[in-house]
């Protein structure tokens, strides 16, 4: 449990101790099917952030840069950014913003997952307690449906079932306004925290008032940047500082003038860091200037930007381990500065910047060509080909992978320039588990569950004993292709006014051609493999999969005939439920309710195509089951679970974000995106 | 690694921490599939990207009219037919041919290359076309570049050397496939971008990208184990008969 634990419940704790009110932020789920529920025990909302924490727990070069954080006063823990979103803002979520330079970046991504999780946690709470309890409202199971994905990576986990986006780690927040607790006395924060100014007294010449912002500048960004607008200068003054500093630097001067504090100003043009004496840089600036400062993470340098023009390199050898805050400071009566951290277009062209230097890096990339050469044994065609072959082979692409091989062997004999070198055609005892194995994935994909459990008890008996888990699966599945088929045949029969349209027949007929389509792909490819399907004969009769029988009735009856039939399904489907739910009832793995819950949640509904929990029903469910089904094949066949094409996306992800942590190159790519799609 | 249990794994103590990192890390199986089709349909082999389609149940990209036509003139660059390669790859688009004067020389110098080879086979053979060809079309275009000249240069030593079994390694390296598989992989990113896709397989790019960041990654002292394997090796594909046919029995 407590490695679970899970950033729920850490944002729960939280939220009592901030908001008071929340004393139960992750409710346990009351529903119709509470008796399935683990009502108890508070659910870990989102296990995929709950294992951010586990590897926090073990080595996580962001807790050495960022957390290593003086207890600062704004981000004063790793969560201490969690009571600032949501509950402690009047329970409203603030605007989740993207700096434009940093859309598509992994590290945007990764922080909008977090934003959203938590906007779903919120409205899971909200929702279940403003809803009566055993009611299944529609937003506490929109809820449950976006838990769906990562419910089911809890079981699975080990194995193949790979969403997309992860979290690893606490994900550093950017700044979005400057802190009211980080401040000089004499400075006002307004206006949602972008506006500072100063009031009071004026200052001696040594003092100053500044202020830093809720967050430092995450090096995950490989680049931040932002900017301000001196709204006014004050009466007489333009002695104002703009740029960055650690947590610990003193707030009663303007920034540059102390250690770790680095400033570009206004009244002399001039640069500053860790002293008083600063150092020609640029143009001085007043009222109504735009004033950008950035840190490049890489290279470890910062720089200035005035009205949208570049100034140069202002700083070099800026700490890595320091975390620098966004810092202003001014000290004239009205000085008012206005910050951009990114809600708002920026004067300079800093996505053009960051462009740059993601380009600079790809082409980095392109000539590791080189190294390829050096460290394989073959040469990159080789190795690709090795790989594309092992991927065909390992998750049963048996026809592509003959086809595959066969062309790869016309372009070696044309290489080769010899007719003789005859490769002989292999047909190893491989061939036939992969056959095997695309057989049971084709019956999953197509929806026909109970053809897939029979071949693989007939095949690899011992594979469903030992794995439990996808058994478990399986068997929810064909629950939620039953729920699936009633629901088709009911959008068939019950929105219908009362004398029949053509159309519906028109459907009903398509949809019956569609079944016999899939099920004659399904079994055409191979029919030495025929004989076994004639046994097992579940193909054609399944319950819930003969629709195609009653085309030429007329309509009259043809509707009679599909209630009838639909209030059969709808038993039949009930009562396979009723099954599901004995035979796993006295499970005690939450994972396991957690999945009979939300697949029960489904009968809820009449239409559930009109629901929010549709999803759960398309058929793209139907792959991460086969394809974890197949990993449990290969394991029981003594093969790794997954391919080594597979290993290398993921190493070079893990690789990535290494790179990308300390606000290395890595920082500027993002691998799905820039090269997986 | 065992499946049986639906308990979160927890790394075992030998492992070292950066294994269970990528251990951690899902890789989408509809990503895998779309740089595998990627792949198979930027490389031309349309064979296997139909029944890929077909097997992994999805879309097949657009027909994309080019692949027939790139099969056919990789083919022809790998046996050496480079004047049919040429005259195909002009039929399909002579822009690029036009516009691309290092790809034009590479496929010329390959040519010069097959008829150095040829006229070389035996000691008493006329040397006369290599020299027209080389003085025709090649020495023109090297004039006006520094590495045109040297690359042409270099080829035309061979003549002296040839026929013998020991050559230079950066002569040997002329004789060798490996240099018509890059002439054609070069000729087909160059059709590609003139259809304006993109021009090199997505795969290319992942399998420098895994290179290029675990060099960059040890560079900058990340805690990573000694050898990062993907399991390649320990399982057999089911056709490795053509594994090791590769490189070295045309110089022969």
């Amino acid at each position: 449990m407590s490695r679970r634990g899970s950033y729920a419940q850490v944002a729960s704790g939280t939220a009592a101790g901030a908001g008071g009110s929340l004393s139960n932020a992750v409710p346990a789920r009351l529903g119709a099917f509470s008796q399935v529920a683990n009502s108890g025990s508070p659910h870990a909302t989102h296990p995929r952030l709950s294992r951010s924490i586990d590897a926090d727990g073990h080595h996580n070069s962001m807790s050495t840069s960022l957390g290593r954080s003086v207890p600062g006063p704004s981000y004063s823990s790793q969560f201490g950014y969690l009571k600032d979103y949501g509950v402690a803002h009047d329970g409203a979520t603030p605007a989740f913003f993207v700096p434009s330079y940093l859309r598509g970046s992994k590290h945007a991504e990764k922080l909008e997952e977090v934003h959203t999780a938590r906007a779903i946690a919120q409205r899971e709470y909200r929702s279940t307690n403003s809803s009566a309890a055993g009611s299944l409202s529609t937003s506490s199971s929109s809820a449950n449906l976006h838990k769906m994905p990562s419910s089911h990576r809890g079981l699975t986990h080990e194995i193949i079932e790979r969403a997309p986006v992860f979290v690893e780690e606490p994900i550093a927040p950017w700044p979005t306004r400057w802190n009211a607790a980080d401040k000089f006395p004499q400075m006002e924060v307004e206006d949602d925290g972008r506006l500072a100014k100063f009031v009071g007294q004026q200052k001696s010449n040594d003092e100053a008032a500044s202020v830093r912002t809720d967050y430092p500048m995450p090096r995950q960004c490989g680049i931040y940047y932002y900017e301000v607008t001196v709204v006014s200068k004050g009466k007489e003054g333009r002695m104002i500082g703009v740029g960055f500093s650690g947590p610990k630097v003193s707030l009663n001067r303007i920034p540059g003038w102390e250690p770790d504090s680095y400033a570009y100003h206004g009244d002399d043009g001039q640069c500053f860091s860790n002293t008083t004496s600063g150092k020609t840089y640029g143009p001085k600036f007043t009222t109504l200037d735009v004033v950008g400062c950035g840190i490049n993470f890489r290279t470890n340098t910062a720089f200035f930007t005035k009205n949208g023009h570049f100034l140069g390199t202002a700083f070099r050898d800026l700490k890595a381990n320091v975390p620098y805050y966004p810092t202003i400071g001014m000290k004239k009566p009205n000085e008012t500065l206005r910050a951009n951290f990114g809600q708002e277009p920026f004067a300079f062209d800093i996505d053009k910047m960051v462009q740059k230097e993601k380009t600079a890096i790809e082409a980095e990339i392109t000539q590791a060509k080189e190294i390829c050469k050096e460290e394989l044994s073959s040469d990159e065609t080789h190795f690709i080909h090795s790989l594309v072959r092992q991927y065909l082979a390992h998750d049963g692409y048996v026809e592509t992978a003959r086809a595959f091989e066969e062309e790869i062997h016309e372009e070696e004999r044309a290489l080769a320039n010899t007719e003789n070198r005859e490769t002989p055609h292999v047909q190893t005892e491989d061939d036939l588990h992969a056959i095997h194995r695309q057989k049971i994935r084709g019956a999953i994909l197509d929806g026909d569950i109970d053809k897939a459990l029979k071949h693989t008890n007939a095949y690899y008996p011992k594979v469903l004993q030992d794995n439990e888990n996808i058994y478990f699966k399986l068997r929810c599945r064909k629950f939620i292709e039953m729920i699936c088929k009633c629901n088709e045949l009911s959008s068939q029969c019950h929105p219908i006014p009362t004398p029949p349209s053509k159309r519906s027949t028109a459907s009903t007929l398509n949809n019956a051609n569609t079944v016999a389509n899939r099920n004659s792909t399904a079994t055409d490819e191979y029919d030495f493999e025929m004989e076994l399907d004639e046994q097992l004969g579940v193909h054609n009769g399944a319950p819930w999969d003969n629709s195609g029988d009653d085309e030429e009735e007329d309509d009259e009856d043809d509707m009679e005939d599909k209630e009838a039939k639909w209030q059969e399904l709808t038993n039949k489907m009930l009562q396979y439920g009723m099954e599901l739910k004995t035979e796993f009832a006295n499970d005690q793995r939450r994972e396991v309710k957690r999945a009979l819950e939300d697949t029960f949640a489904l009968i809820a509904y009449e239409n559930v195509r009109e629901s929010t929990l549709y999803p759960l029903l398309e058929p793209e469910g139907r792959v991460p089951v086969a394809e974890e089904l197949n990993s449990a094949i290969l394991v029981s066949l003594g093969k790794s679970s997954s391919a080594a094409l597979e290993q290398l996306v993921q190493q070079t992800e893990a690789l990535v974000n290494e790179l990308a942590d300390d606000g290395g190159p890595g920082a500027f790519i993002n691998v799905r995106r820039d090269f997986l799609q | 690694m065992s499946s049986s249990t639906v308990s979160v794994s927890a790394a075992t103590p030998t492992q070292h921490a950066f294994h269970r990192k990528w251990e951690d890390i899902k890789a989408s199986k509809t990503d895998i599939n779309f740089v595998v089709m990627d792949y198979l349909i930027s490389e031309g082999y349309p064979r296997a990207a139909e029944k890929f389609a077909k097997e992994a149940n999805i879309q097949l990209p657009l027909e994309e009219e080019s692949i027939q036509a790139r099969v056919e003139i990789r083919g022809a660059i790998h046996a050496g037919d480079i004047d049919t390669a040429i005259n195909k790859i002009n039929d399909l688009n002579p822009q690029i041919l036009d516009t691309d004067p290092a790809l034009h020389f590479a496929l010329l110098r390959l040519q010069l290359i097959e008829l150095i080879r040829r006229c070389t086979a035996s000691v008493t053979s006329d040397i006369t076309p290599v020299l027209n060809f080389a003085s025709s079309q090649l020495a023109p275009r090297a004039a006006t570049n520094a590495a045109f000249l040297r690359d042409l240069e270099l080829t035309m030593s061979l003549l002296i050397f040839l026929p013998s079994d020991k050559l230079e390694p950066q002569l040997n390296e002329l004789l060798r496939p490996t240099l018509r598989r890059e002439v054609a992989s070069k000729v087909n990113e160059a059709i590609l971008t003139s259809m304006g896709t993109r021009g090199e397989a997505r795969m290319r790019q992942l399998v420098r990208l895994r290179l290029w960041a675990e060099t960059k990654a040890r560079e900058a002292g990340k805690d990573l184990p000694p050898t990062l394997d993907i399991g390649l090796e320990p399982e057999p594909s089911n056709a490795q008969a053509n594994r090791n046919t590769d490189d070295d029995y045309m110089v022969s």
